[in-house]
């Protein structure tokens, strides 16, 4: 799994690329944990996430309730068909905002 | 005649892709579509993941055997470890449309997979899962 973060005016785009699973997870879980800290919307780019599991889908809740108790936003972007899936399959897809496109997720950055 | 192939891959989660790698092609071979294929996938991996993380308190050095067999109706997947015996009273999934996370890997193979059991032995913990495969035209 590879992660990059860009830094946006008034968000942070993460990048994931590769599989989420029980191994790699937890560093998808400090860098978003990270980027919480400095910024008022994190955009979490899932387009080119070949797999997740529930371990990823647990990183990501924890993620969104740490964003709403900070009183910032946590927002996912471009799910890929395999994500969408696994979404589906743990009915977590109308907990999160979920949007197309960067544009749409970061609000016009 | 049934086939069966046999992985025997210790308890460390960076083998996880090494046998989503091999169950990928198997399951496709099968008949299934690539929904099915990946679902199947995913509720193995979290069968694996949950004996590494509960079984074998992540520790590296245990042993997990999975067993996969095919009949012309299912797929049965039979995995064995000698880590700690789970409380089956305290293995259950999670709600639905709940924002908490636990219970999730619970819930995907329950909810992918046709009939799931778990069983102690002296041999070691065993968990069963099936699939029926669909009829292929």
């Amino acid at each position: 799994m590879n992660i990059s973060v860009r830094i946006l005016d008034r968000a942070q785009v993460v990048e994931v690329e590769g599989d989420v699973d029980l191994g790699s997870s937890p560093a998808l879980r400090r860098t978003l944990f990270d980027g919480l800290t400095h910024t008022p919307k994190l955009a979490l780019n899932l387009s080119a996430i070949r797999y997740i599991d529930s371990s990823g889908i647990a990183t990501l809740l924890e993620v969104l309730k740490d964003a709403q108790r900070l009183g910032k936003a946590f927002v996912l972007f471009g799910l890929s068909p395999a994500v969408r899936q696994v979404f589906q399959l743990t009915h977590v897809s109308r907990i999160f905002q979920v949007f197309d496109t960067e544009q749409e997720a970061v609000g016009g950055e | 005649m049934p086939a069966t192939l046999k992985f025997v891959i210790p308890s460390d989660a960076r083998y996880l892709a090494v046998v989503r790698g091999a169950l990928g092609p198997l399951t496709l071979g099968m008949g299934c579509d690539e929904a099915e294929s990946r679902a199947i996938v995913l509720a193995v991996d979290e069968a694996l993941s949950n004996v590494i993380r509960h079984a074998y308190h992540s520790r590296t050095d245990g042993v997990i055997e999975l067993e996969c067999r095919e009949t012309p109706e299912e797929l049965q997947f039979t995995l064995t470890d000698t880590g700690e015996t789970p409380d089956l009273t305290k293995i259950c999934a999670r709600q639905i449309a709940c924002d908490q996370p636990g219970g999730l890997g619970t819930h995907i193979i329950q909810d992918v997979m046709d009939t799931v059991s778990y069983r102690a032995s002296p041999m070691g913990n065993c968990f069963v899962a099936t699939k029926r495969l669909k009829k292929r035209t």
